[in-house]
């Protein structure tokens, strides 16, 4: 196995009385691909403000590439370059063209000359294919093509790993193929990322490990034939139960009749 | 002749352009004052407005503070204050400048302790108003975008000069025009000690030709189009510096 890119160790959160994180420990290694999911409220996004350290746990330790961020001497804005983040409401920065939402990072934090940052963009922008649309603000891109600029954006600063936060739960049902293309490419081409999704087709077909998050504990993980075949926990087969019945896949709800009308 | 007040508006109106000179270099000191309280007042209020919206338990209730009690007060007061504290203080330099322009002797000052006090009080007064169109545009640019420059590695501070501002300024442009509007009309507080602007050279107009609605009229006209062409001038910029979406 490949040296981890990030390591977490027993990490606690809460906010006033409630306790939203309790304990959670897993790592990622490089080119890995892991996958958080489970139900609204469990804690999926606030692990992930927390890894960045946007909001610090209150317990535990977090290592990106053996670096420990708990520590008071680390240089957090330098270590959140080595962790891109793709967010559900793709935070595009709304002044900025889809090339310069890309090269803005790349000039003001790492200090690219304009050209080097724009062809730099222009590249990212090609990994999810968007070169065409570099002009284009992001108010005249569809849902789709703002959060594959995200990616992009996120891709250009070279980070050790990506995290991403529901990237397709905001997005009209038809758009979301084009991202999940995109997040599958580049897993393929050996990104390291921490998708939390209920994507469960996207995470059968990359991720390593699956998962599983509720009321703010790791209730189960494995790997997607795990999860897919042999679920243990109650909870684990109630929530995938749900997740099919939205994606239209769970028969036993439908009434034999209406089956026989869909025929 | 002083006793007699002409009924005929265009006589009225020809006598008081016989001392355009006045009008003019009161509408020069005007605009004068206005231009540097409107610049002074923004770079103030805008740092104001940052202080107020990310400045933390201690330096934000400050900036409120001092954003309150001057939009509480009337400016005059603050005007005397500052005239009170400042005059003796500011000494007797002068600068100005002379010149002979279509045949009449005019002197435009810039500087003296009147002045800079009256600038002082404009941009004080000004900040204060202009820092809450700032902030209020601050708060309509959505916490993600800040969020999303810190992910990107900036620290607060460039995420909100690189991200945050350039949106807020191009939003707050139509709401800050009243304020670009309403200043000119400010300024007339500066004739109560004695800085000759266009209010001032009026009542002198209207003391030597005893005209005094018809030249208070002229002002009034002077500043219908003044306004107006600031107004239009910030529609102009708005559209230029707009963003789609934005």
């Amino acid at each position: 196995m490949n040296k981890p890119v990030l390591r977490l160790v027993d990490i606690w959160k809460s906010y006033e009385d409630l306790e939203v994180l309790k304990g959670i420990s897993f790592e990622v290694a490089e080119k890995q691909v892991k996958v958080v999911f489970g139900p609204s409220g469990s804690g999926k996004s606030t692990l992930l403000r927390c890894i960045n350290m946007l909001d610090p746990p209150d317990k535990g330790e977090i290592y990106i590439s053996g670096q420990s961020l708990m520590e008071p001497s680390v240089k957090l804005n330098k270590m959140r370059v080595k962790i891109g983040i793709v967010f559900q409401h793709f935070n595009l920065f709304a002044h900025l063209k889809a090339i310069d939402n890309v090269s803005i990072g790349l000039r003001k934090v790492k200090g690219f000359s304009k050209e080097e940052a724009h062809s730099k963009a222009l590249d990212a922008l090609m990994r999810v294919k968007l070169v065409e649309w570099a002009d284009h603000y992001p108010a005249q891109l569809s849902g789709g093509q703002q959060q594959r600029v995200g990616i992009a954006r996120a891709l250009a600063m070279e980070p050790d790993l990506i995290l991403f936060d529901e990237p397709t739960s905001a997005l009209d049902p038809e758009l979301i193929g084009e991202v999940l293309q995109v997040m599958l490419d580049i897993a393929k081409a050996g990104t390291t990322m921490l998708v939390v999704t209920h994507e469960m087709g996207f995470a059968r077909a990359v991720a390593s490990e699956m998962i599983f998050l509720d009321e703010g504990v790791i209730v189960e993980r494995g790997t997607p034939n795990h999860f897919f075949e042999s679920p243990k926990s109650e909870r684990v087969k109630h929530f995938l139960r749900q997740i099919d019945v939205l994606y239209g896949r769970h028969e036993e709800l439908l009434e034999p009749s209406d089956r026989e009308v869909n025929k | 002749m002083i006793f007699q007040t002409s009924s005929n508006p265009i006589e009225d109106f020809l006598t008081i352009l016989n001392s355009w000179d006045q009008i003019f270099s009161g509408f020069v000191m005007t605009m004068w004052l206005y231009a540097w309280a409107l610049l002074i007042g923004f770079v103030i209020g805008l740092m104001l407005a940052i202080l107020r919206q990310y400045g933390g338990r201690i330096i934000s209730p400050i900036a409120t503070g001092y954003i309150e009690i001057v939009r509480g007060t009337p400016m005059l007061v603050q005007l005397w204050l500052i005239y009170s504290l400042l005059l003796n203080p500011l000494g007797r330099g002068i600068w100005y400048t002379s010149f002979v322009f279509f045949g009449r002797d005019i002197t435009l000052v810039f500087l003296n302790a009147r002045i800079i006090i009256c600038i002082l009080t404009l941009s004080l007064n000004s900040s204060a108003y202009q820092a809450e169109y700032i902030r209020g545009a601050i708060l309509s640019v959505s916490t993600g975008q800040l969020t999303a420059a810190q992910s990107l590695g900036m620290s607060k501070i460039a995420g909100i000069r690189h991200i945050v501002l350039p949106q807020a300024l191009r939003r707050v442009i139509p709401s800050w025009s009243n304020e670009a509007a309403y200043l000119p009309k400010y300024t007339v507080i500066v004739s109560i000690i004695g800085v000759a602007d266009i209010f001032n050279q009026a009542k002198n107009i209207g003391f030597q030709t005893l005209l005094y609605l018809p030249v208070y009229t002229f002002v009034a006209i002077i500043f219908l189009i003044t306004i107006t062409l600031i107004s239009k001038a910030l529609d102009v910029i708005h559209k230029r510096t707009a963003r789609p979406g934005l």
